[in-house]
């Protein structure tokens, strides 16, 4: 007669309920996480051809393909909706499958179930048959004695007659998936903290000699007081290092050189060697002798219009001036009509406009060539070129996310490690007297697991070497190993 | 110095000769003897006729022991080429060349460990050819490659070099081996052939060999990462060599995944390992390929 208390599945619930339900239930179907990561997977791939020649060479054999390929170097798919999006799913896949696994790993760790039958040992993979002289209670504790020395937890439970027995054991590396997949959800975290909260400033340039201002929101600044760069004899750069003093509201604060991979640190602050270029300082003053600027500028960040080889600055004067520099052409190999200006080492050229001046420039050259140590009236503004130094290019940065990403780091490796080399082992069976003393007929939990067959062989044979009992083994199949050794004992 | 860069020549040329034989050996033992029978049978009419039928066997186990240790030789060899090259580099691999270098010695080595872990020759008869293929990719770099240059500023960083490109092509060489088991578990599952290992056996390796290459490669993830902040002030610039090395991570999650989905295991999961190794090669070749920051390969 049917259970009428039961409740049927879905009769009876809300509309909302069952909504409720099925969400759930989708975001804790592996399959539904299975596909939610090929699509992870597909948008990954897709951003990182964008970041090769693979599209090109597409385009180039396939020329129909050029629009998608122009339109796919164009996307920026990891900054993109779609990513977000499936990134977003994933955490909450994540999120909502650990809440929804834990009760159940938990069980099977503290409370797992004891008894079983003979129907379960009978049908399963493979079993073993122990039988000794003893009686049941002695052959129970033996089995449990030796069973604990290969370190699994037994668990037994008394039926009638017969004792049902439970042993496991890495129980408790069940839950390092938890860790792992936590992991995963701290480091979009910390990326988020960073994004947000952080900054990098990627093109910091300081002239040698000159101080400049971090700013967002910090009360630092930045003096370089020498560039130095190595070479080897083959030509290939060395070392770059920057000798830096670190100012708080002027004041300094630190000191110290740094090079790629070894940055400077104070506070939350990290401040990065990058790149270096050369650049020119100036002295302008204007017609009352006043001191407009007293500074370098660096050179290759624009270039002349005329020529790409020749690097050029500008400045920009608060009082509404904006001078041009341009430095001689850096390529040997061009010919003289690339530079009609025939700056030569040791020069610049240097044009001088008013901002807001709207007259168009009809003639083609209005600034003047400046030599080292010279000064020439350009535009109403005494210029003098003092020197060529270096400039250096750094990154300065402050990520919040870091502390965050390095716990996912812990998590995900530990995780992972814990998970796959603490396996979960686990052995049912039923101990029960027979004619010539007692037997017990015990199974492995290791369906299409090899290595947990495989384990459970091992123990069998310890079983059989420590306790002197006879133990018939039922496999459903030969491994394959066992067959190969067999087929070369034959040969 | 330059002698030990010729020393660590003459050792991976030796490396390259003794895994070759290998896999020779291992392809021989792994798709057996075929001998043809032909029986004449008498009629009664005073003719004869002629019947044959194919005999199949394993191959010689005296080919796998062989194949073993010219294996093992191989296997010394390159890791004396690697050691001698670290000498005369005075630093980890930091180009295509000894990048490849390091993979065959790892890749030899990880198929030796799970030849002994599981007593199966058969994975040598896929895990040596793609060896002795890396080892023709060696060969075929320009010999200006073998020449040791010294590192440029970016790369001036131990260990972590040494450490971050290691573990990758450790994590790349146990992917080979996964490879392999998932090609024979393929022929496996489809043919009753005798002598090769069951599909579960294959299965298993398969999943071992990810089992150890996927924590690797989160570890190689991770230290990029750690690097990646110390010299370029982010963890992460979503670089190409970064995403393709993210990507054929996420290839090996879905193949975890899909171990514990009903209808998934099996077959499906194999052709994802296929599928994973390609993507490893497009990771470890990408250097042809992607511009950014990792381009030290040396290649263009």
């Amino acid at each position: 007669m049917a259970d009428v208390s039961a409740r049927p599945r879905l009769a009876g619930r809300s509309p909302g309920e069952v909504v409720i339900d099925r969400i759930w239930r989708f975001f804790c179907s592996v399959r539904a996480a299975v596909y939610e990561i090929v699509v992870l997977t597909l948008i990954v791939l897709l951003g990182t051809l964008r970041g090769s020649s693979v599209p090109q060479m597409l385009a180039d054999n396939v020329p129909f393909t050029k629009p998608i390929v122009t339109r796919w170097y164009a996307y920026d798919f990891f900054h993109s909706l779609p990513f977000a999006f499936i990134l977003t799913l994933l955490s909450v896949a994540i999120t909502i499958c650990t809440i929804n696994r834990a009760p159940g790993i938990w069980r099977t760790i503290a409370h797992p179930t004891v008894p079983t039958s003979w129907g379960f040992l009978r049908g399963a993979e493979t079993s073993a048959r122990l039988a000794a002289p003893a009686d049941g209670p002695a052959l129970t504790d033996q089995l449990t004695s030796a069973l604990r020395r290969q370190r699994y937890r037994v668990l037994l439970a008394q039926k009638g007659e017969e004792t049902h027995l439970y042993a496991d054991k890495n129980r408790y590396a069940k839950l390092g998936t938890f860790p792992f997949h936590l992991a995963l959800i701290l480091i979009l975290v910390g990326g988020i903290v960073g994004a947000r909260y952080g900054f990098r400033d990627q093109q910091f340039i300081v002239p040698e000699g000159s101080t400049r201002a971090v700013g967002h929101g910090t009360d630092l600044s930045i003096k370089l007081d020498r560039f130095i760069d190595s070479y080897y004899q083959n030509g290939v750069a060395q070392s770059y290092q920057s000798n830096l003093v670190l100012l708080k509201d002027g004041q300094p604060v630190k000191t110290g050189s740094i090079t790629v991979n070894h940055p400077m640190t104070y506070h939350n602050v990290v401040i990065y060697q990058s790149s270096f270029g050369d650049a020119a300082s100036f002295r302008i003053t204007d017609s009352a002798g006043h001191v407009l600027y007293d500074d370098s500028t660096p050179l290759g960040l624009y270039h002349a219009v005329y020529n790409p080889n020749a690097p050029a600055g500008v400045i920009t004067l608060p009082q509404g001036y904006q001078i041009s520099v341009i430095a001689p052409d850096d390529n040997p190999g061009n010919v003289p009509t690339n530079d009609p200006i025939q700056i030569q080492s040791g020069q610049m050229y240097v044009e001088v406009h008013k901002l807001g001046d709207t007259t168009p420039s009809t003639t083609r050259f209005p600034g003047k060539i400046i030599n080292q140590g010279t000064t020439a009236n350009v535009n109403g503004l005494n210029v003098e070129f003092l020197r060529e130094r270096r400039y250096t290019l750094l990154q300065v940065a402050n990520n919040p996310g870091i502390p965050i990403f390095i716990l996912a780091a812990f998590l995900l490796v530990g995780g992972l490690a814990v998970t796959f080399y603490f396996p979960h082992r686990r052995i049912r069976g039923i101990i029960a007297a027979s004619d010539t003393g007692a037997v017990a007929q015990l199974v492995p939990l290791a369906k299409r697991d090899w290595s947990g067959q495989r384990d459970f062989q091992r123990l069998l044979d310890e079983l059989e070497r420590t306790l002197g009992l006879s133990v018939t083994r039922q496999a459903g199949r030969a491994t394959g190993a066992a067959r190969l050794e067999t087929a070369e004992a034959d040969a | 110095m330059n002698g030990l860069v010729q020393l660590s020549f003459y050792c991976f040329t030796a490396a390259s000769i003794s895994l070759a034989a290998a896999a020779v050996c291992y392809v021989a033992y792994a798709v057996g003897r075929v001998r043809l029978r032909r029986t004449v049978l008498a009629t009664s009419a005073g003719t004869t006729v002629t019947t044959s039928d194919a005999e199949f066997a394993p191959g010689s186990v005296s080919a796998g022991r062989f194949g073993t240790l010219l294996a093992w030789f191989g296997f010394v060899f390159a890791g004396l080429s690697v050691l001698t090259r670290i000498i005369a580099a005075g630093h980890g691999p930091s180009n295509m060349y000894e990048f490849s270098l390091v993979f065959v010695f790892f890749i030899s080595g990880i198929y030796l460990a799970f030849e002994r872990m599981y007593h199966v020759k058969q994975l040598g008869a896929i895990v040596l050819p793609i060896t002795v293929g890396m080892a023709a990719y060696v060969w075929y770099l320009p010999a200006s490659m073998r020449e040791v240059d010294p590192l440029n500023p970016a790369l001036q960083n131990q260990p972590l070099l040494t450490i971050h490109v290691s573990l990758a092509i450790l994590a790349y060489a146990t992917f080979a081996v996964s490879f392999a088991a998932a090609v024979l578990y393929l022929v496996a599952s489809r043919r009753e052939i005798a002598w090769l290992p069951s599909a579960d056996l294959l299965d298993d390796v398969g999943y071992r060999a990810v089992t150890l290459g996927f924590p690797l490669l989160g570890l190689v993830i991770i230290l990029g990462s750690i690097w990646a902040y110390r010299a370029w002030g982010a963890y992460w610039s979503w670089d190409p060599k970064e995403t393709a090395a993210l990507f054929t991570w996420l290839v090996y999650g879905v193949y975890l995944h899909t171990r514990t989905l009903r209808g998934w295991r099996g077959t499906r999961s194999a052709v994802i390992l296929l599928l994973g190794f390609g993507a490893v090669l497009f990771t470890y070749y990408g250097n042809y390929f992607f511009g950014g920051l990792h381009a030290y390969g040396g290649v263009k």
